[in-house]
């Protein structure tokens, strides 16, 4: 068994050609610009990636469910603006530091309220998430400009801005936090009860109801998890600019969504893992942080990109030929 | 669901006869039940005269010709958009990539207008987009890759060509009062702005392609049950290659509309039109995953998104109280219209 | 290689002309630069050009040219980035002006000076630019107020069509044209405001609703030209537009056409090739060690249909 690692390894590369990509854009880059390969970029396109990347471990398990969130850039904006608005509210004037514990409840708490409410109209209506989500994709960017009356703004608490700066040991703080949930949300996929009846409502939701399980609070719960990563990242993302603005995240779900399906979860749900996920993430980092290093102009990085999704799925598709037939979504 | 039934219950009155037997009043409640069955049915319809009802009342603008008119010539560039995505979801896919793809068409041909003249402007332009269009067709369509993200992909490669044509630059087009180009977007024919014309000429036309021919079978075999299909000697291939044929060819001649009415384009144009085309498609009522959907209901879908932000606005609320209003009126919408079909408000999710 | 021999020719170009100057430092000036959002106008299309032509002008300047696509974060990646690179200084065209600051404040910190370009930054940011250098918007909305109240002759009723919710830019104009005309056009009222997102089709939609809402509209003022041909071409549609006089903030090349053709009033004159060159100039100043003004505002002078004669057609 142990007599061939590395064609275990090859195997392996094989079936998550999303690492065999990261490998071989990682060495390009490597050989290709003098900047990349350096411990400060590495933080870097962590730090850079971490936002995008907190959204995708809960987009994960409600795509797995088979739904779909696309209010989560909205979402992102509305936690930044709260959370940095409150820490400078005049009751907290006398907390210093600790004025920051309040907002960041307060931009988790909305996140996760704005995830309840999408998933209860999901389970409650039964309209399809897609519909729902889009909807809420316009009306919570709406609530940030009813919150913000269109104003971006600035902690004059430089801590919260230091924080997103600062490092735990070697590593950045964001870093180490975006790993640390990673680690969190792969355990409860592959390891609890809940993480099972994910992959089981996604992949069979008759089969699911008969098992027992209550497929509306699950997917509720699920909805939930994704609102509070968003609200966490829309955190993270204002610590690190010291700032929020009421147009942050704008996008921010197709990338989420694209980063995830890079990572193997399949669109109509039942498949896909946190792995894989990171995987996404850390390619589409790497592949930005990369041509800008090497100033590729940003008419061809929106080619490149696009060209390179396509590519991936496609290799995808022809390593795992012999496997199920790939569904439509 | 309350607003069915009133509606439904007036109905007999109509119908009543002056002899009454016990024939007859059977045959008015088969008539009031073919009647409540079909507005139940027709879930959306009735959610989209509500909210033309409400708006009316609040604002007697709002059902003016001149408004109505107004509101229809700009929703039908939207409005054939739409109708092409509903052939390709229908038929099990879909397409995100018709955003950016309006951008290059029109950035194509309004480029191209001053150059080799309108006519060969829109031959080549419609070339250029069929080329996109079967670009997904064959990624998809053959290659047998998922739809969402070829089309996410062409959504953000088919920008970086449109800025890569036009060398991120705007285009005009210089003799605005004499070119013949004008009509698509700024003509009337009969009275009736050309934008309305052609969009009720592409919905009639793919009305009747979608229901009446053994092309329009085909797709709805191919989105409903794709290994029956197969079965049942149909190429999927073909079957969805042309369905991104049929949108793209949609996306261009909205194209010609926007380029014609604003005589310029930007290289983001088209930016988030896929979503709302999207919805346009969602709330009519056809489901994602294929299979079912018809195009009129598209066409009530591209209505409620047009209306409700032209009454909105009407009405002077500010643009972040728009969205919030859009927000729930989509999801009533779509709501209102499944309660409808299954017969009951809430869903049967345990 | 392409790029590599061009830095090599630039790079003993540059030595040679040091060395017959009997230069002081012999190194070449990198510097990096971060635009908003390269493609969504013909401005900072044009602005991105020009830029790139000024440097390759100047063999002691080599450059990085980044776009932040109106992404924030994605800008302050790249500022990071830039920081990363050590170039000798960063031109920061902001997404945002408050959003940026611990970014730029990053770079300070590193010891890379700073130029901020077009839109300024927030207050709190001032400390750690060594320039700013560009328009002033808020003076381009008080221009365009004057432009308005001298069409209407201090009387009438408008409407107002601003540019993408969120952007100083938007912010600034409005601002700037709002508190302008309270000041000294108080005859002349806004009516509705309505964003246009600096899109022509957009904007032309919002006028068609407004010219359906209010059966008397004297004046339109839009955040651009682009914006403002798009309301134009609603009133034309509607056989309103001579009734009605249209304002700009900053003047496309539709605008000075359809001024040239009597159907649009006004608007405020900005070149972004101007834009552009201030800004490369600002910096390469800075690096060299030269006193430089904290604000650098190159002149927007307001045009109109009198005055057209004396300014040349805008490239965008």
């Amino acid at each position: 068994m142990s007599d061939n690692p590395l064609k275990s390894a090859m195997q392996w590369l094989a079936r998550n050609p999303i690492w065999s990509f990261i490998l071989l854009i990682f060495i390009f880059f490597s050989i290709a610009n003098p900047y990349f390969f350096a411990i400060q970029n590495f933080k870097n396109i962590l730090v850079q990636t971490s936002t995008i990347g907190l959204i995708a471990l809960g987009m994960t398990l409600v795509m797995i469910n088979g739904n779909i969130d696309l209010s989560v850039g909205a979402v992102v904006a509305l936690a930044a603006s709260l959370c940095v608005d409150i820490q400078d509210w005049h009751i907290f004037a006398g907390w210093g530091d600790w004025a920051i514990l309040p907002a960041v409840l307060a931009a988790l708490a909305a996140g996760t309220l704005l995830g309840a409410l999408n998933g209860l109209i999901v389970w409650k209506t039964g309209v399809d998430s897609f519909i729902v989500t889009l909807g809420a994709m316009l009306g919570v960017r709406g609530l940030v400009f009813v919150y913000t009356k269109e104003q971006s703004f600035f902690a004059s608490n430089f801590a919260f801005s230091d924080f997103g700066s600062s490092n735990i040991g070697p590593l950045p703080t964001l870093a180490v936090l975006f790993i640390l949930c990673t680690i969190v949300v792969h355990f409860l996929l592959s390891h609890t009860v809940h993480g099972r009846n994910i992959y089981a409502v996604g992949g069979n939701r008759a089969a699911a109801v008969n098992a027992g399980i209550r497929v509306g609070p699950h997917m509720l719960v699920n909805f939930m998890i994704v609102g509070f990563f968003a609200a966490l990242a829309g955190i993270t993302l204002s610590s690190q600019m010291g700032a929020a603005t009421p147009n942050l995240g704008t996008n921010y779900e197709l990338w989420v969504i694209t980063s995830v399906v890079l990572g193997g979860t399949k669109l109509n749900g039942g498949a896909g893992d946190i792995i894989g996920t990171f995987g996404g993430v850390l390619a589409i980092g790497i592949l930005r942080n990369g041509m800008n290093l090497m100033q590729v102009p940003a008419f061809y990085v929106l080619v490149i990109l696009g060209a390179i999704l396509i590519a991936v799925l496609f290799l995808d598709k022809q390593l795992n030929r012999k496997g199920k037939e790939e569904l439509r979504l | 669901m309350a607003e069915t039934h009133t509606t439904a219950s007036l109905a007999p009155a109509a119908t009543e006869r002056p002899r009454g037997g016990q024939g007859e009043n059977a045959m008015a409640e088969t008539r009031l039940k073919q009647i409540g069955g079909l507005l139940a049915r027709q879930g959306i319809f009735v959610a989209f005269a509500l909210f033309m009802i409400g708006f009316a009342i609040f604002s007697d603008r709002f059902l003016s010709v001149e408004n109505i008119m107004s509101v229809l010539r700009a929703a039908a560039i939207i409005g054939v958009m739409a109708l092409g995505v509903t052939v390709v979801v229908i038929g099990g896919n879909l397409d995100l990539s018709v955003g950016s793809m309006l951008s290059f068409s029109t950035v194509m041909v309004v480029d191209l207008h001053d150059k080799i003249g309108p006519g060969a402007a829109i031959g080549v332009t419609l070339v250029a987009t069929l080329g996109l269009g079967a670009v997904n067709g064959l990624l998809v369509g053959v290659a047998k890759l998922n739809s969402l993200i070829v089309t996410l992909g062409m959504l953000s490669a088919i920008q970086g060509l449109t800025l890569i044509y036009s060398g991120g630059k705007n285009v005009d087009i210089a003799n605005q009062d004499t070119t013949w180009f004008k009509i698509f977007g700024r003509g009337y024919i009969a009275d009736i702005p050309t934008p309305i014309v052609i969009f009720a000429l592409a919905a009639v036309v793919l009305h009747v392609v979608m229901a009446y021919t053994p092309f329009g079978r085909r797709v709805y075999a191919t989105g409903g049950n794709q290994t029956a299909a197969v079965f049942s000697g149909i190429r999927r291939n073909r079957v969805v290659f042309a369905t991104y044929l049929i949108s793209a060819t949609c996306v261009a001649i909205s194209a010609i509309i926007l380029g014609s009415r604003v005589m310029g384009s930007q290289n983001n144009v088209g930016q988030g039109y896929e979503l709302q085309a999207l919805a346009a498609v969602i709330l009519g009522g056809t489901s994602l995953l294929g299979g079912a959907g018809t195009i009129w209901k598209t066409v009530i879908g591209v209505l409620i998104l047009g209306f409700i932000q032209n009454g909105l606005l009407l009405l002077g609320f500010e643009y972040y109280v728009q969205w919030l209003v859009t927000w729930a009126v989509i999801i009533l919408a779509v709501w209102l219209d499944i309660a409808a079909k299954r017969g009951r408000l809430w869903s049967p999710i345990a | 290689m392409d790029k590599k021999m061009k830095a090599l020719i630039a790079g003993s170009t540059a030595v040679m002309c040091l060395a017959l100057a009997g230069g002081v430092s012999a190194k070449t000036i990198k510097i990096g630069i971060t635009q908003n959002n390269v493609g969504v106008d013909s401005y900072q299309t044009t602005y991105e050009k020009a830029f790139i032509a000024a440097a390759k002008a100047d063999p002691n300047v080599s450059t990085v040219v980044l776009d932040a696509g109106g992404d924030v974060a994605r800008q302050i990646a790249q500022i990071q980035d830039l920081i990363q690179q050590h170039v000798d200084a960063i031109i920061v065209w902001p997404t945002n002006g408050k959003a940026v600051v611990p970014a730029v404040k990053k770079a300070h910190d590193a010891g890379i000076p700073v130029v901020i370009t077009n839109s300024n930054i927030a207050k709190q940011g001032m400390p750690y630019i060594a320039a700013f250098s560009g328009p002033n918007n808020i003076k381009q909305g008080e221009e365009a107020a004057d432009l308005m109240c001298k069409a209407l002759n201090g009387k009438g009723q408008i409407v107002q069509i601003s540019g993408k919710p969120g952007y100083t830019t938007a912010i600034q104009r409005e601002k700037g044209f709002e508190v302008q005309l309270a000041k000294k056009c108080p005859g002349v009222k806004i009516m509705a405001t309505q964003p246009g997102d600096w899109n022509r089709e957009k904007s032309q939609r919002v006028m068609e609703d407004f010219l359906v809402k209010y059966p008397k509209i004297d004046g339109v003022y839009a955040a651009d030209d682009n914006m403002g041909v798009g309301a134009l071409n609603a009133a034309l549609a509607a056989h309103r537009a001579k009734d009605i006089k249209f304002v700009g903030a900053t003047n496309f090349a539709v605008g000075y056409e359809a001024m040239a053709k009597g159907e649009y009033y006004g608007s405020v004159y900005q070149s972004p090739v101007e834009d552009a060159k201030n800004a490369l100039k600002t910096a390469v100043e800075v690096v060299e060690g030269k006193k430089v003004p904290k604000m650098n505002y190159f002149p927007t002078p307001p045009i109109d249909q009198q005055n057209m004669k004396n300014f040349s057609k805008p490239v965008f």
